[in-house]
């Protein structure tokens, strides 16, 4: 299992929509909306890379994403 | 069939609650009719608590193909198969296993002293009043407002159950759950922690293992303290205990297996779920007493309940202010994610320890892209997150930067 986090910088204005939409895409596991550099951080989990690009595809896809940047987990130490 | 995560997780921490209640009931029978020293009781509680949870870690050790066992597959993923205690696991069970021993014998004195489950059930939730205390005296941290009102809340609902079933209020039980329940619940709560944290053969210790060598640590301290109240009182407890324990073996048996399922569904619950979450839904134990209280008092093992509508009124309102007390305390707590990149020249495990040795740090993750680490924080307020972890990050020499991102709100895939 692939695991990541990608962080989302977003327009102002459509949070609403973009999480809705957000919320329809397979593997992700958790949207958090953040306060600082970012607005939304969300932790994906997937079976190869390349379903990686598909999930990072569908969330750039959506009106109102303005950048993202994917962090992939090599390590984790977790409760 | 195919059940989604979400209903399985409400399903498994509302069972676990249930199961949690319906094990006060049994208690409370066998206390009133069948084991009514608590000393006796306690000692073959472990004693029989050790047999049953070693034959059932055992059926859990069945494997089901080549690397799983039935453990692994249905309760916790961390489990393998039954091992035997590793040295480093040895200090902390023999701490969490005293601790075990003076609740469950201070528990069971409760049981014979007021006898109503639904009464001594609240009484355990006051355990947070005493996670403040110690908060406050170990890391020189005022508590908050929302915490002393939530502990507050809590603390006094306990007591107006309490009051409910009799409209007199016992002082020597007020003693055993100040005195005695709720530290040793502390003490407990934090060693068997510990444990979890542990790492046994690079795989986070499991939940299994932990219970069934608790169970045996706290029947060997339960022994050891027997005996000396034993030799000094005079008394015949130990004796007591193990002609209780064959006599009863049944109904002992029935609530250590009972026991036993609760902490699983517990544990697996927190596996599925947040772990707020999880503590908010199985304070709802308090209330599912209620009905376990009902039908014991039914079956007159316990007196009957006041028909006095103050009484009445009195027992809902207690039991209301417990749950909103504990729901409000586990649920306001604030969440963050920090983004970290650290100076070359420093290795990747010894700087993930020590953001992970950082209290209130739930998950480090070292990650490839802009960032080198992410950590996520759970603390019960901002002012708590600079004290605690800002100062903790500032110290560790390998961190060149880091970015502080607060969580405003989570969706999570349960």
């Amino acid at each position: 299992m692939i695991n990541a986090y990608i962080l989302i910088s977003i327009r102002p204005g459509k949070s609403d929509n973009i999480i809705r939409n957000m919320r329809k895409i397979e593997n992700i596991e958790k949207i958090s909306v953040v306060a600082g550099d970012y607005d939304v951080v969300v932790r994906v989990q997937v079976k190869t890379l390349e379903k990686l690009l598909k999930v990072t595809d569908k969330l750039q896809l959506i009106d109102g994403v303005k950048k993202t940047i994917t962090q992939v987990i090599e390590k984790e130490i977790a409760l | 069939m195919r059940i989604r995560k979400k209903y399985l997780f409400y399903a498994l921490a509302f069972t676990s609650a249930i199961v949690a209640a319906g094990v006060s009931a049994i208690d409370s029978t066998i206390s009133n009719l069948y084991i009514p020293n608590a000393w006796a009781f306690g000692f073959s509680c472990f004693l029989v608590g050790t047999f049953i949870s070693l034959l059932i870690v055992i059926i859990f050790s069945i494997p089901v193909n080549n690397k799983e066992s039935l453990g692994t597959k249905i309760i916790d993923p961390s489990f393998k198969r039954i091992r035997l205690v590793r040295k480093e696991e040895i200090k902390f069970h023999m701490i969490a296993g005293l601790g075990n021993a003076v609740l469950t014998l201070g528990y069971l004195s409760l049981l014979s002293i007021l006898g109503d489950p639904s009464t001594v059930l609240p009484f355990s939730q006051i355990v947070i009043l005493y996670l403040i205390i110690i908060e406050s005296i170990t890391e020189k941290n005022m508590p908050t407002l929302s915490e002393i009102q939530s502990s507050i809340i809590v603390t006094f609902g306990a007591i107006l159950v309490s009051i409910s079933l009799t409209g007199s209020i016992s002082l020597e039980a007020f003693a055993i759950v100040f005195l005695v329940v709720n530290p040793a619940w502390v003490v407990f709560s934090i060693y068997q922690r510990k444990l979890k944290l542990l790492k046994i053969d690079n795989r986070p210790n499991d939940s299994l293992n932990i219970r069934l060598w608790n169970v045996i640590f706290a029947c060997i301290i339960t022994t050891i303290l027997i005996v000396i109240y034993d030799m000094f009182m005079g008394t015949g407890y130990l004796i007591e205990g193990i002609s209780a324990s064959i006599e009863h073996f049944n109904w002992v048996a029935l609530t250590m297996g009972v026991t036993f399922f609760s902490y699983v569904f517990y544990i697996r619950a927190l596996g599925i779920g947040k772990a707020s979450v999880t503590q908010a839904v199985r304070a709802s134990a308090v209330l599912f007493a209620i009905p376990f209280a009902l039908i014991v008092s039914y079956y007159n093992v316990i007196p009957p309940f006041s028909t006095d509508p103050v009484m009445i009124l009195i027992k809902i309102i207690g039991t209301i202010l417990v749950i909103l007390g504990i729901i409000s305390f586990a649920l306001a707590m604030t969440k963050a994610y920090v983004f970290i990149t650290v100076n070359p020249g420093y290795p990747i495990d010894e700087t993930m320890n020590k953001l992970w040795n950082i209290r209130g740090v739930t998950r480090v993750t070292a990650t490839a892209g802009k960032f080198d680490f992410i950590i996520k924080i759970r603390i019960r307020t901002l002012v708590k997150g600079y004290e605690k972890i800002i100062r903790k990050l500032e110290e560790i020499e390998a961190i060149n930067k880091f970015k502080w991102e607060s969580v405003l709100k989570e969706w999570e895939d349960i």
